[in-house]
């Protein structure tokens, strides 16, 4: 019987040399931030400078006065400079000759909001780096706040559900989208369910940076903040993309592929009825985010299929 | 001239992984922990992967969870397509996270 | 001491113009650029070098000076050379990177063509921005004269690079007065500036941002950590003083050009009375005490060159035993109704001895700074030093 047959999964081939980051490090329980910030730099490599900023991964990619988390190279930055800061070592290491790869890696509050006009000028100039956005869809290091790229009707701590006002107001910004209308060199989405996925992304980031900017919009979502177990954030994941909520695709130069096709979508509700956030959608409150979310899928298969990335580009 | 404690070396803010390296002590956050049935495993490894803090040991045809980080989440027994995982509380040991 | 090759080149050009050939004589590896009036020639000059192949850098076109300055802090942390440009508004923009780079003990070198603040739109010349971010830590600088904005910025890779100063170095000079005026300015041979900055590379190391670890910058400041990194940055900034000094003695003996550091003492010698200028305004000042000495007041000029760090003690010493003073600031100091400088000279008091102090506030949205203004200063200055009542600020451009 191959039931019991002793395999390891293939993802396992992905990751070389030890885990850089110390045993004890101070993320939530569950936390697929955790997951993330291990997993990177063991697809990567090496050979990379960090660029990182205030967030949930502060905590580790800073030192402590002398100290260390983690023995890779990183530089910590204002949430204005991520984008930039990477400009700045690129270029001079791209300068000296050397190839190394340096990425940066925010959330998606620095990524979308305060970082964003930089991330957008570092794009349009196609640097030689590979930005990481891992999207918990709100400022969860400073308690649950919302951000652009926060959906149409969650709860944060800065928009509560009450009688006068009920949850976000308006749509969450399609970021990943937005970057591929650069035209970049790469752009994609992925998430930690599909771990093998990510990992050939990062891999293909890696190697596009030479050409140009490299994207990758990382879908990681919050036990603390989001109002779910801390079991449940790969199930999570992998519910998303089910569900159309989180596409997955690539980009190179503006033409899309989707690399996982989800021609029978579970229910919506299958997803936001596990997330506390979404605990108070009325009805249509639902329709409305079923109507996004839709819009979302479609533009990307759409896109897909009219400007389409073939394996020749 | 004041006299320092010597915390930093650097004029500015920079730290040496070589010479010092931090560490928390996750173990001891838990209130349950990762049991193993080991005659379901079919060592396909999902467990360590999807280890936020990667705390799994790999013992050639198995996993164990390295009880000094474990911080009990669950996403181990959660994930585990064969079952072989259950979350049992920690008032149920009395080794206090020592494996 | 070894003395330059060559004589140099003097060339008709302006002040915006010289800045762009002393950074792109000091070779830097990091350019960031963005426009800004009265900055933009600086970024387009530096462009036509790299175009024509004078300059070999990294030049990258920013999308806002918020950027500008936090690509060149981390190409200086990878272990970088850099330069930017910026005025007013941008200077403001990049506040944040400002705070960044002198943490960071960034050894970047930045032109700040001195334009008024925003608040009030102004496109002319004012010391506002330099004085908005005289704490952000930086050391900051004053060129007088477009020779001395070349000359200035080769000594200030001197110094921000030195290994014992590490700080970010502003150098500022007048915008419309200085970075739109032609002067004749001797520029120096590229082999001689090449000999003039190579004693930086005989220094230790600084360290670096290199992949692989184990070093990773800008940690987080816990408790006596932070405070220590923050004395170690006092302490590097009053060791920039003597330093400042030092370094242009060297050029001066290299080049044939010396300044006399920190500060410019004109006619001090036997001074009773004393103005005290900052850039451009000061040529017209020196006229203006040449004639005064002709009507037999012996009234001296103070020109401060180095405004951070504060030169407290060369200042203590030129002014002291003086009967009164006057400070010219063309900015504001908000919240004390006079001019920054004038309040910073105040705190003086005590060495210098409690004499009159007169704070004129002029040149303020490019209104000039004219001979007859002066003449009025040193007058009312004079006067104070009879013993006569005075005025403690004077908003000259309002009140003549």
């Amino acid at each position: 019987m191959t039931s019991n047959k002793k395999k390891l999964s293939k993802v396992f081939d992905y990751l070389q040399g030890e885990d850089p980051f110390v045993g004890g490090l101070s993320f939530c329980a569950g936390c697929p931030l955790e997951l993330l910030v291990r997993f990177v730099p063991r697809v990567l490599g090496r050979d990379i400078v960090i660029v990182g900023t205030p967030s949930c991964s502060a905590t580790v990619m800073y030192g402590q006065n002398i100290g260390a988390w983690h023995n890779l190279s990183s530089l910590g930055c204002l949430m204005t400079g991520v984008a930039s800061s990477a400009t700045g070592i690129s270029r001079y290491y791209r300068r000296t000759g050397k190839d190394i790869t340096v990425v940066g890696f925010t959330g998606d509050g620095c990524a979308a909001d305060v970082g964003f006009q930089t991330l957008s000028g570092a794009a349009e100039r196609d640097e030689n780096f590979i930005y990481i956005c891992y999207d918990n869809e709100g400022y969860m290091n400073t308690g649950i706040q919302r951000s652009s790229t926060t959906p149409l009707g969650a709860r944060t701590s800065t928009t509560p559900v009450g009688s006068a006002r009920r949850g976000k107001e308006t749509t969450g910004k399609n970021l990943p989208f937005i970057m591929a209308m650069h035209k970049i060199s790469y752009a994609a989405t992925a998430t930690l369910s599909h771990l093998e996925d990510l990992a050939k992304k990062l891999l293909k980031a890696k190697e596009k940076k030479n050409q140009g900017f490299a994207f990758l919009h990382i879908f990681s979502p919050c036990p603390t903040g989001w109002g779910f177990g801390t079991d449940l954030s790969i199930e999570i994941c992998r519910m998303a993309v089910k569900t159309h909520y989180y596409p997955l695709w690539e980009a190179e130069r503006g033409r899309f592929r989707l690399t996982h096709k989800i021609k029978k979508p579970r229910p919506l509700s299958e997803l936001v009825g596990m997330i506390g956030k979404f605990s108070h959608l009325r009805v249509e409150e639902m329709a409305a985010l079923e109507k996004e979310v839709a819009e979302r899928y479609a533009l990307i298969e759409g896109m897909s299929q009219t400007i389409p990335l073939d394996e020749t580009v | 001239m004041v006299e320092f404690k010597i915390f930093t070396k650097n004029e500015g803010a920079w730290s040496n992984a070589d010479e010092l390296l931090l560490c928390l002590n996750t173990g001891s956050w838990r209130s349950e922990r990762p049991v193993m049935d080991r005659k379901k495993c079919n060592y396909c490894g999902l467990c360590a992967l999807f280890c936020p803090t990667q705390c799994m040991t790999n013992m050639e045809d198995h996993f164990l969870p390295n009880l000094d980080y474990c911080k009990g989440c669950g996403t181990c027994a959660k994930e585990c397509p064969k079952k072989v995982i259950r979350m049992v509380s920690e008032g149920e040991f009395h080794d206090q996270g020592k494996a | 001491m070894i003395k330059a090759r060559h004589e140099g080149e003097i060339r008709t050009i302006t002040g915006n113009a010289a800045a762009a050939y002393g950074a792109m004589l000091c070779r830097p590896d990091v350019v960031a650029l963005y426009p800004i009036t009265p900055q933009t020639e600086v970024v387009e000059q530096l462009s036509q070098f790299s175009s024509s192949g004078l300059l070999d850098a990294e030049m990258v076109e920013v999308e806002g000076e918020n950027s500008a300055m936090n690509i060149v802090s981390a190409a200086t942390m990878a272990g970088g050379r850099v330069f930017t440009a910026t005025s007013s508004w941008g200077l403001a923009f990049m506040y944040d990177a400002l705070l960044q780079a002198s943490g960071l003990r960034a050894p970047v070198v930045m032109v700040n063509v001195n334009r008024e603040m925003p608040g009030i739109l102004a496109v002319s010349s004012g010391q506002q921005d330099m004085i908005a971010t005289r704490d952000s830590g930086w050391i900051q600088i004053i060129a007088e004269d477009c020779q001395e904005i070349l000359d200035l910025l080769i000594m200030a890779y001197r110094l921000a690079e030195d290994f014992e100063i590490q700080l970010p170095v502003m150098v500022n000079y007048d915008g419309f007065y200085l970075s739109y005026l032609s002067e004749g300015v001797n520029i120096p041979a590229r082999e001689d500036v090449d000999a003039f900055l190579a004693p930086l590379k005989d220094q230790p190391e600084r360290p670096k941002l290199v992949p692989g670890g184990p070093l990773a910058c800008a940690t987080h400041g816990i408790g006596e950590g932070f405070v220590e990194l923050r004395y170690k940055h006092s302490a590097a900034m009053e060791r920039a003083k003597r330093k400042f000094d030092q370094i242009d003695q060297l050029f001066g003996d290299f080049f044939g050009r010396s300044y006399g550091g920190q500060i410019e003492a004109y006619r001090m010698e036997d001074a009773e009375i004393a103005l005290v200028t900052s850039g451009s305004a000061s040529g017209t000042a020196k006229t203006v005490i040449d004639s005064k000495r002709g009507e037999g007041i012996k009234v001296g000029l103070v020109k401060l060159r180095m405004f951070r760090p504060f030169p407290r003690e060369t200042l203590t010493e030129v002014l002291g035993g003086r009967k009164a003073i006057g400070v010219i600031d063309r900015s504001v100091c908000f919240g004390w109704n006079c001019g920054p400088i004038y309040m910073e000279l105040r705190s003086l008091s005590p060495e210098i001895g409690l004499v009159p102090m007169l704070s004129f506030i002029d040149g303020l949205a490019g209104l000039d700074i004219t001979r007859a203004h002066v003449e009025s200063m040193i007058e009312k200055v004079h006067a104070a030093s009879q013993g006569n009542p005075y005025q403690r600020v004077t908003w000259v451009n309002l009140e003549g």
